[in-house]
């Protein structure tokens, strides 16, 4: 099921290669019925998924290399738990709105569309590996079409900012890179769940150093002040749909890696690192919410929130708690639903206005009333008020994190307060006030592909924060182990 | 009478907020069905708290007991909702629905020909519902729910007028000064579930002594600072005299009777923790509250804008009530609430009520409505008397009770008490006369725009639903004091606390009486004395206090220090900008540094590569692929050691 979801959205960008150059219009629908269908089946996985059962589930499992006289082996290996299942559903989900928010590209569309369904299969090789080769070889996958998609699709300084995404992660996956094969090679092993069934402890480098390593490039990914400058150019550059992936599932490919690799496998090094870890968290949150509050661009403001929002995802992950990490695990979740959904918002406003000057717009709510409705619950959304889903992961995280690291948290929990800042702050100046008649012109929702989008997130939103359940009870199965390996070196 | 079900509590909250739902679901352009639905919603809800105000009533007011329901676990961390109904919610919930109903049906007239009518009544479902579930909260976190959604709602009701920016910066300040309270309410909120495992109110309570007096302590300014920031204390008050920028029925809903009593409501919901807690918090609590209704009833008397003017009031009224708090008087903070509920309700009503007459909130240019609008002006004098303290009404009982407290345990708050009463009779007199006694003065569109069908000529008295709400709120607004004259209101509310705290009702002290009556008279007599005769009088006054009345006007500069040095200055010009600087020139100008080394480099090499992208390529692979080598080489030598 798995291997099905990784490979479906290759298969389309295999029916798109076949499409004729002169039906190019078509190769948006092929993506939207391939991305269609594999959210239908991240929905299926989700929902058939064992809630009650340990382990790994829809494991599919093939040896690739085998090197048995050299004391290791290269297999491709896939299988979700509570962790992934619903990052997977999440990238799901997220494709499929991105490809319906790209409806309106034309410019060299059979590329573009096909480049984005690389880079679903990418993120979803990420998100689904068990294997470390496996996982960096779909970690570097994800490159290729992101570079591309901003470098050629995106606009203002793009081949700078494409090429600063390309250099910032790749240094980060250099390290990651030979800190995966020091574990392997000590283990004689790169599967995870032998990794992390019996950590090695013979390894070239100092486990500490290998920890720094592996988690320096998913600090890079998440991003983590102050290795995030890449991501405000990379948002403000890129296209709207690839700012929809970037925000809302290639970022929790951090998170992810550090709760399914960095803490299993290494949770003694982890947990002398958690202060650190702490602080490291708190800066961000703190520091990328003052800047935010400074962004005159709205993609920028959102780019910085997002800064300060997943470090409330280091700050469950430093707690090492089982309530912390349940909250980083749900925050991932949440915030990709809702900053997703900004950035849709955000590309429709711009694909009318053609500015995201937030000192340009004003009154926008004339002309635009459920758009603006729809923002505004978006952004509500992210200075986390309750009914909707980014509280329940931000409460959870706090929850967990106060005992373990109360400056840390209190400084986080402040963030809060700025958070209110900025989302009320950007909503005032571009949507209030008295009307603008050079916006007068300017249509509501006008095409069904951005109703269905934004009504489908805003659903997704809205069902997390009223019924957490739905996500929480899943997101136990993967973090019950997880916490308890990491409570054996506190003990 | 059969016990009450929980099913029909829940209905008191989904009631309203099913109307909502509808109303912006299908009724967007129907505004004449979607403003009758919520009145009929609101109506179910007002009758079955009422019902179960006579439940609890038969129950002495102790709990009527209802089961957790089980919402979502994390790990350790279970979050149970429950419905917690005992004579303080039962009390609650009779007050926000009988000023919720007047307040809408009042609107169904007063915003009659707005463009957002079918909106404002989908708010004020969401506001009533909201309001509801915070009172019927059983545990924190639920009730931390409800008291974000309250914000939400004003924050879209102040707001609702969106293109005044007036009123959208006014929203924007009110959601963000009391988020700056409820930072504190979450970090109590984090440390008693981090400490205890315990989110349920009755637990917490019930358990509070329990604890070591550093996390109760903890704990209760936490709560204390969410309170501050609701209920508009010093020094996070600045955010309720611009919140009037909202229609006036919202001002007298949300901004007077119901929400920004919130905070009053959740320290008494916490009375035992807040018992418990030490002295210090006591005092914290009481002197906090005696300084906000100081320097609140000062700005009241310097204010020109009617609404403002009530604005002021409610904070300085909620002060006397946190005052209480803070003194053990249970019985008088709630009773306060509960009376000062109904008559300031139908003061902003008044208010509302003379600016859909003359078009303006400034009373500099009323004037003379006395006559223009009699049933305006006799429930509005009948509001000020009972907020004046004047004997008998309801005020003067609720009054009396904060003032014995305060003689009992505290006798600088008793004088401080007392001249905050002088004072609010003097500024209730000041706007009695300039507002309805001596000639018109023309009205205005005032600054706050007027509604459409607001008249700048003759004025003349209220439609039917507008001046029928008037009159009936003046009823309890008047009489509801003698509710607790034999101490049956008092009973009823400490069924709410444990046996130990239950006191019963405390002896009258006829110099408490005195005090009171003689700060209502004595105010009510300068105030006549001074504006009557209008401008020479207070002119000399003015001349006498020097340089305060201007203090006064500028709001003690608390705006411009809030606004324009800690955020503008401080924040946003310091923090902000040294952090861009940082971003720009340090962290971005190391990687853009060791870019063009990089490229410095690669143009070193260029001249033995062909420079493309392929060759960039291989090189990389090439450099993984020796990376690999070499560490399969050093490991295997590793290994075989």
């Amino acid at each position: 099921m798995l291997t099905t979801f990784l490979l479906l959205p290759l298969a389309g960008v295999l029916m798109i290669a076949f499409l004729p150059r002169t039906r190019e219009h078509e190769a948006k629908w092929i993506a939207l019925f391939v991305s269609a269908l594999a959210c239908a089946l991240s929905l299926a996985i989700f929902v058939r998924f064992d809630r009650d059962a340990a382990g790994y589930q829809f494991v599919d499992r093939f040896e690739w290399i085998r090197a048995a006289d050299a004391g290791f082996s290269v297999q491709y290996i896939v299988g979700v738990d509570g962790l992934s299942a619903p990052l997977v559903l999440l990238l799901g989900v997220l494709s499929l709105a991105a490809v319906l928010v790209s409806f309106n590209v034309t410019f060299r569309a059979r590329e573009y569309f096909a480049w984005l369904l690389v880079l679903e299969t990418a993120v979803a090789g990420v998100f689904t590996s068990l294997d470390l080769i496996q996982f960096f070889l779909f970690w570097e996958l994800e490159l290729l079409p992101m570079y591309l998609l901003i470098s050629v699709w995106g606009s203002g300084r793009r081949e700078y900012s494409a090429m600063k995404f390309l250099l910032y992660t790749i240094s980060g996956s250099a390290l990651m890179l030979v800190g995966f094969l020091v574990l392997g090679l000590a283990a004689g092993t790169f599967d995870i769940e032998q990794l992390t069934a019996q950590p090695p402890s013979d390894t070239l480098l100092p486990l500490q150093a290998v920890f720094w390593f592996v988690i320096a490039a998913f600090l890079v990914k998440l991003p983590i002040v102050p290795l995030h400058t890449w991501l405000p150019d990379a948002h403000t550059d890129a296209p709207t749909a690839v700012s929809v992936m970037l925000a809302g599932v290639l970022l929790k490919m951090g998170g992810y890696g550090i709760l399914r690799i960095a803490l299993p496998v290494l949770p003694e090094q982890a947990h002398d690192a958690r202060v650190l870890l702490a602080a490291l968290a708190a800066i961000s949150v703190f520091y990328g919410a003052v800047l935010t509050l400074r962004q005159r661009d709205l993609k920028r403001l959102i780019a910085y929130s997002s800064v300060s929002h997943m470090g409330y995802v280091l700050l469950g992950v430093a707690a090492m708690g089982s309530v912390a990490l349940s909250g980083a695990a749900l925050q991932m979740v949440t915030h990709g639903l809702i900053t997703g959904l900004l950035f849709i918002m955000v590309g429709l406003i711009y694909d009318r206005a053609h500015t995201r000057e937030i000192a340009e717009l004003s009154g926008l709510m004339h002309q635009m009333p459920l758009i603006g409705a729809a923002t505004v619950v978006a952004g509500l959304a992210a200075l986390g008020l309750p009914g909707l889903a980014g509280f329940v992961a931000e409460i959870t995280v706090f929850l967990g994190a106060l005992e373990a690291h109360p400056a840390a948290t209190i400084l986080a929990v402040f963030g809060v307060v700025l958070a209110a800042g900025y989302v009320l702050w950007a909503v005032q100046r571009v949507f209030m006030g008295a009307r603008n008649e050079r916006w007068s012109a300017l249509p509501d929702f006008d095409a069904w592909w951005e109703r269905a989008a934004v009504a489908g997130m805003l659903v997704l939103v809205l069902v997390v924060g009223v019924y957490p359940r739905v996500l929480s009870d899943v997101v136990a199965q993967g973090v019950a182990p997880l916490a308890a390996m990491l409570a054996g070196p506190a003990a | 009478m059969p016990d009450f079900p929980e099913a029909a509590a829940w209905t008191v909250y989904f009631a309203p907020l099913s109307a909502f739902v509808v109303v912006a679901a299908l009724l967007r352009d129907r505004p004449r069905e979607a403003g009758r639905l919520v009145v009929a919603a609101i109506g179910v809800a007002w009758l079955l708290s009422l019902w179960a105000l006579a439940v609890v009533m038969d129950h002495d007011g102790e709990a009527i007991g209802f089961g957790a329901h089980h919402w979502m676990t994390v790990a350790d961390f279970e979050f149970d909702v429950r419905i917690c109904l005992d004579g303080l919610t039962a009390v609650m919930l009779v007050v926000v629905t009988s000023v919720a109903l007047l307040v809408q049906v009042y609107s169904t007239e007063y915003m009659h020909g707005d463009g957002g009518y079918a909106r404002y009544f989908a708010y004020m479902g969401l506001f009533t519902s909201s309001m509801l579930g915070l009172v019927l909260a059983g545990n924190l976190l639920q009730l931390f729910v409800f008291w974000e959604l309250v914000g939400l709602s004003s924050y879209l009701l102040v707001g609702f007028w969106f293109d005044r920016p007036a009123a959208a910066a006014a929203a924007k300040k009110a959601f963000i000064v009391t988020r700056f309270g409820d930072f504190g309410f979450l970090l109590g909120l984090l440390l008693i579930w981090s400490k205890t495992g315990e989110l349920d109110i009755a637990t917490i309570n019930e358990e509070a002594e329990l604890l070591s007096s550093a996390v109760l302590a903890g704990f209760m300014l936490g709560l204390f600072a969410g309170a501050v920031g609701k209920s508009a204390q010093f020094p996070l008050h600045i955010w309720l005299p611009d919140a009037m920028e909202g229609p006036t029925p919202v001002s007298a809903l949300i901004h007077a009777a119901t929400m920004v009593a919130a905070g009053v409501y959740l320290l008494a919901r916490f009375f035992p923790a807040l018992e418990a807690a030490p002295a210090e918090v006591h005092t914290i609590v009481a002197y906090t509250g005696g300084l906000t209704a100081l320097i609140a009833a000062t700005m009241g008397i310097a204010a020109t804008d009617i609404k403002r003017v009530l604005a002021y009031s409610t904070i300085s009224q909620l002060g006397y009530m946190v005052l209480a708090l803070g003194l053990g008087g249970y019985v008088a903070a709630v009773f306060h609430l509960f009376t000062h509920a109904f008559f300031k309700a139908l003061l902003f009503l008044g208010a509302g009520s003379v600016n859909h007459a003359t078009g303006t909130f400034d009373m500099r240019e009323m004037g003379g409505l006395r006559t223009a609008m009699p049933i305006t002006f006799v429930t509005f004098v009948l509001g000020a008397l009972s907020l004046a303290g004047f004997p008998l009404t309801s005020g003067f009982w609720s009054k009396d009770e904060i003032l014995l407290d305060a003689w009992n345990h505290d006798r600088v708050l008793f004088l401080v008490a007392a001249g905050v009463a002088f004072m609010t009779a003097l500024y209730m007199t000041r706007a009695v006369v300039l507002t309805f006694l001596g000639e018109y003065r023309g009205g205005a569109p005032s600054a706050h725009g007027s509604l459409p069908n607001g008249s700048a000529h003759a004025p003349h008295e209220s439609p039917l639903a507008m001046w029928a709400s008037l009159a009936i709120l003046a009823v309890p607004a008047i009489l509801i004091g003698w509710t607790n004259v034999g101490g049956g209101f008092g009973e009823l509310i400490e069924g709410a606390l444990p046996e130990a705290l239950r006191h019963g009702k405390p002896d009258t002290q006829a110099v408490v009486v005195v005090t009171g009556t003689l700060a209502a008279l004595l105010g009510i007599g300068a105030g006549l004395a001074l504006y009557l005769a209008r401008q020479p009088a207070s002119d000399a006054v003015r001349a006498w206090l020097g340089p305060l009345p201007r203090i006064v006007e500028q709001k003690y500069y608390m705006d411009t220090l809030a606004e324009d040095i800690l955020v503008r200055r401080v924040l946003y010009g310091g923090a902000g900008r040294a952090l861009e600087l940082i971003d720009t020139y340090v962290i971005d100008g190391v990687v853009n540094g060791v870019g063009r080394a990089a490229r410095l480099g690669g143009d070193a090499l260029r001249r033995s590569t062909v420079g493309q992208q392929q060759a960039y390529s291989s090189l990389l692979l090439a450099g993984v692929v020796v990376a690999v080598v070499v560490l399969l080489v050093v490991s295997g030598n590793v290994l075989e050691r």
